[in-house]
């Protein structure tokens, strides 16, 4: 039982850097990532091809895995941040689906649909069975540090300027700020660390495939910023725990359920998230931890 | 040769994509959010056409099935999920928007399962008009397509409802100011917007199969034609949705099949960088 | 002939003292715990649940005929969505919370190689179905088998087929999986030398039409086409291919085509002649009657075949080990088709013979059932089917 909460706190973490860095540009900026998996499966794969087929150390395999997350980042950004949000939602789910075609059919690069398997684990042959444990702390640091470097942009005075493209870009915009290179620079950061996270999960589980990126988790890292909190760190962290709470107790309780066939009851699962998110985004749209800077009046 | 092969196919598959893209523009151009939760209610069109054409229904009957269930749960969804987010910005409502996409997809899944389903429709061969094939049942259904599209750009154009549709899509204040009811040109562009989608999902269902991801996987080239053509204009869906259609066909040949799913995004990146307003501009009509 | 003595007064022993302890403590001991793990939602989603189905119904009879060393078997089964990110989760719930011996019938090989390393570092017992050669080759240390032939050598089958079929020109049409660059490269292989020239041409299994790709496939005017997808794309293919007039030979995998699929393009003419290649289930065979009955399926398929199998080799790995242990499984799965062994197609007469001290040999619902090292079916026969009016007809099994 122990190793297994451990695992799931593992991946707690790893959903909770993705929540950051979603929190970063929606709570911050207001601006949307809906290929967050998209991210995450370019941090996952730099750092896999890096250390497997470039035998490079694991650390130098994560700060890859940050740039490439980060350069992604800059591309999707480069086209479409001029524009609308809701343009930049269109564009970030294509994307997603573009790094799942090019990691699938790109085999001489990405071994394709077979996947990458033994990415190295630090130190997991000397760990043995502590491996999980120890692995759970090295995602923790990241997190602490994401989560501090987070808080820190939070209180800054960038932060602010965030907050208040989020809230008018045009008052921003007017105020001399300019506004575009903020938008781009929190993409590009908030892309950065999905990337981390996504190195971090290839290296905890030893493989990754193209099929592991699915469109399903960004719901998840969604519902996670949305219940914790958009606009507070904490709050994205929070959430994301309490998502993978969510998801895995529902294997629990799910099998509680009389009459209903293996297929019903992954359908119900899933429709449990999904209606979550919704009565979520409804009925406490500020999350259990809101945000603590006093929303600015609203311009009709 | 197999290059013109290639374009008449696209038309053919644009011509069915065009129907769903109506369908979410004008909503787009009314509500002034992207409505992720098609490719569910596309599935669940099909599938009520699906159910209605088992039951015994004919072609029409059928099509009208799909439309008035996939319009009504469209309706109901932007009445209890995205609507009252709107008030905080249009993103709140379209992430609320994938969540009910995945519930109508798993309300499908747990009524049916996973297996796909195939109307029972005979298949015929192809016949050719000079060397190009074509298939006599996709050109009719290519034809109710178009019937379809002609009834909705008549219905615009001529129709006092249609008309006020428009004027509000192009400027709402001032469509309020000339008693134009906002709340009953959203609750006409949500059902009429979401029945095309439900409708489009059947045309695309008839010919291939159904399961519970048969919108999902059309939500990209969706998305790329309705952005192609500018978001929020109709004519622009239906000159991207052709458009899509026939790029998507020659990728077949130019980068394989296994690519395909790029070319919506890619058409969506040139068109943002190029012209971001899309080919045909964002006015409505 | 004093070791043989000793050993069946141990065994003697060993049944008296399971027949005297009583009845109580036998029920209260802890249930053995083994799981599924197969794909319920997903593109694996039409095959996993009555996969799923067919394991249960081994557990049900041999808990009924009292359980295996005196105790209950529960089965979980988890859904792992087709998805390896979703699976290595399932996967450690069941090793660690449910604390499972075994983990049976992994479909997509992108699962299986996830799940994999989770199951030998914890002593897990893992069977599968995937394909792909790569699975074997992974550093297992014991702890898996699988019982679906490995893509190398089925597709070297059909390209004998293939050839056997007189084809000049062979064309392939197939999606991006894992066995993809496998199949082009053993067929351009084998076809070469029968005389047979090969092309191919990868799709997007998520299109809703093959008009394109059909027309580029028939320009090479072919005489055979290998239509190699599963079951919702194949539906669209073969009716594509009947509407463009292809007059050659179509040549697919059962697991695509099957009488789901024929049902579902609804006429004969479309599927007519279609040959269909699969690893054979040992179709009449008493372990087969028992899965068409298990499951409720007229037709099925080899994936659920092999997990019935999958099931019943663990439970008598069980059984011969005396431990309901991943290691005691790893040991002992070999020992459960020990050629002399009494013939049995359940574990539940399995069960009781080696309880009586006896051998015995399994034959499954998908064959026989022996492992080379890595774990791979050693023997494989095949099953070649045409349709004909709607209805599977038997070529030949070889």
């Amino acid at each position: 039982m122990l190793s297994y909460l451990l695992f799931i706190a593992t991946i707690g973490g790893i959903y909770g850097l993705l929540a950051l860095s979603l929190n970063l540009i929606w709570g911050g900026v207001g601006m949307v990532n809906l290929g967050l998996a998209g991210f995450f499966a370019v941090g996952a794969y730099a750092s896999a091809l890096l250390t497997t087929v470039g035998h490079a150390p694991i650390a130098a395999g994560w700060l890859m895995a940050l740039v490439a997350g980060g350069f992604a980042g800059l591309v999707v950004t480069l086209s479409t941040t001029r524009l609308r949000e809701d343009y930049l939602a269109i564009v970030t789910l294509g994307f997603a689906e573009a790094v799942r075609l090019v990691a699938s059919n790109e085999i001489w690069l990405t071994r394709g649909t077979d996947g990458i398997s033994g990415i190295p684990g630090p130190w997991k042959r000397a760990l043995g069975p502590d491996f999980n444990g120890v692995y759970f702390l090295i995602v923790l640091l990241a997190v602490l540090v994401v989560f501090f470097v987070m808080r820190r942009i939070d209180r800054s005075p960038y932060g602010r300027v965030l907050r208040a493209i989020r809230e008018d870009a045009q008052v921003a915009q007017v105020a001399g700020k300019p506004v575009l290179r903020f938008k781009t620079e929190a993409f590009v950061l908030s892309a950065a660390i999905a990337g981390l996270a996504g190195a971090l999960y290839g290296h905890f589980t030893s493989y990754i495939a193209p099929d592991m990126f699915l469109p399903l988790i960004t719901v998840y890292i969604f519902l996670a910023v949305a219940s914790g909190g958009t606009g507070r760190p904490a709050g994205a962290l929070v959430g994301a725990y309490m998502v993978m709470t969510l998801l895995e107790s529902s294997r629990f309780f799910v099998e509680w359920i009389p009459g209903v066939t293996a297929v019903q009851r992954a359908s119900l699962k899933e429709l449990l998230i999904a209606v979550a998110l919704i009565v979520v985004l409804r009925l406490k749209p500020s999350g259990v931890l809101p945000e603590r800077v006093p929303p600015a009046p609203r311009p009709s | 040769m197999i290059i013109l092969q290639a374009l008449v196919n696209g038309i053919v598959s644009g011509t069915l994509l065009a129907v769903p893209a109506i369908g979410f523009t004008a909503m787009f151009a009314v509500l002034r959010f992207p409505n992720f939760s098609v490719s569910g209610v596309a599935t669940l069109g099909a599938f009520a056409g699906y159910l209605a054409y088992g039951a015994g229904l004919q072609m029409a009957g059928s099509l009208a099935a799909a439309f008035a269930v996939a319009g009504v749960a469209g309706l109901a969804f932007d009445k209890v999920a995205h609507l009252p987010l709107i008030k905080q910005g249009a993103l709140p409502a379209a992430i609320a928007s994938i969540a009910t996409g995945l519930i109508l997809e798993n309300f499908v899944r747990l009524g049916f399962g996973n297996e796909p389903r195939g109307y029972d429709r005979p298949i015929a061969r192809d016949v050719f008009i000079g060397e190009i094939r074509v298939s006599p049942q996709q050109l009719e259904t290519m034809g109710l397509a178009l019937l379809l599209m002609l009834l909705v750009f008549a219905a615009l154009a001529f129709t006092r409802i249609g008309k006020a549709m428009r004027a509000s899509a192009d400027n709402p204040e001032l469509a309020a100011l000339k008693g134009i009811r906002p709340e009953r040109i959203a609750t006409l562009a949500s059902f009429v917007g979401m029945g095309l989608v439900g409708v489009g999902g059947m045309l695309l269902g008839l010919d291939s199969s159904i399961d519970p991801l048969t919108g999902t996987r059309i939500l990209l080239s969706l998305f790329a034609a309705a952005v192609l053509g500018g978001l929020g204009s109709v004519p622009g869906a239906v000159l991207g949705a052709f458009l899509i259609g026939m790029a998507e066909e020659l990728s077949v040949l130019v980068v394989g099949s296994q690519y395909r799913a790029a070319v919506g995004f890619i058409a969506i990146l040139l068109v943002l960088t190029l012209r971001p307003r899309g080919l045909l501009g964002e006015r409505a009509y | 002939m004093t070791t043989i003595r000793i050993g069946r007064r141990a065994a003697l022993a060993a049944g008296v003292a399971a027949l005297a302890s009583p009845a109580v403590v036998r029920a209260q001991a802890d249930p053995i715990k083994l799981a599924t793990l197969t794909p319920l939602t997903g593109a694996g989603g039409p095959y996993g649940p009555v996969m799923a189905k067919a394991a249960a119904s081994v557990v049900e009879e041999v808990n009924k005929a009292g359980g295996v060393l005196g105790r209950r078997i529960v089965l979980v089964s988890e859904d792992d969505q087709t998805n390896p990110e979703a699976a290595v989760r399932a996967a450690r719930k069941l090793i660690d919370v449910d604390k499972v011996a075994a983990i049976m019938g992994t479909w997509a090989s992108s699962v299986t190689t996830a799940v994999a390393p989770l199951c030998w570092e914890s002593k897990t017992f893992l069977c599968t179905v995937s394909g792909a050669d790569s699975i074997t080759l992974l550093p297992h240390q014991g702890f898996l088998i699988r019982t679906q032939p490995n893509s190398k050598l089925q597709v070297t089958r059909v390209g004998e087929f293939i050839l056997s079929l007189g084809a000049k020109k062979a064309f392939t049409m197939i999606p991006q999986t894992p066995f993809t660059q496998s199949t082009f490269d053993v067929l351009n292989q084998v076809l070469p030398k029968g005389g047979c020239t090969h092309q191919s041409l990868i799709y997007d299994d998520k299109k809703t039409t093959y008009r394109t790709e059909v027309d580029q496939a028939l320009r090479t005017s072919p005489d055979v086409l290998l239509a190699n997808g599963y079951t919702p794309d194949t539906v669209v293919l073969l009716k594509d291919l009947y509407r463009a007039g292809f007059k050659g030979k179509i040549l697919g995998f059962a697991y695509s085509i099957n009488q789901k699929l024929v049902d579902q393009v609804g006429q004969p003419e479309v599927v007519e002649g279609v040959y269909t290649f699969a690893p054979s289930p040992a179709e009449g065979s008493g372990a087969f009657e028992k899965v068409k009955a298990g499951t409720g399926s007229a037709n099925p398929d080899p994936y659920t075949c092999q997990v019935y199998d999958h099931t019943n080799l663990v439970l008598m790995a069980i059984a011969n080990g005396k431990a309901a242990t991943g290691e005691a499984i790893k040991d002992n799965i070999r020992k459960a088709t020990v050629s002399g062994g009494k013939v049995v197609d359940n574990a539940v007469d399995g069960i009781k013979e080696i309880m009586a001290g006896g051998k015995v040999d399994y034959a499954g619902a998908s064959g026989p059932c022996d492992f080379d090292e890595k774990g791979d079916i050693l023997d494989c026969k095949f099953r070649y089917e045409q349709i004909k009016a709607g209805k599977f007809t038997l070529v030949k099994i070889a």
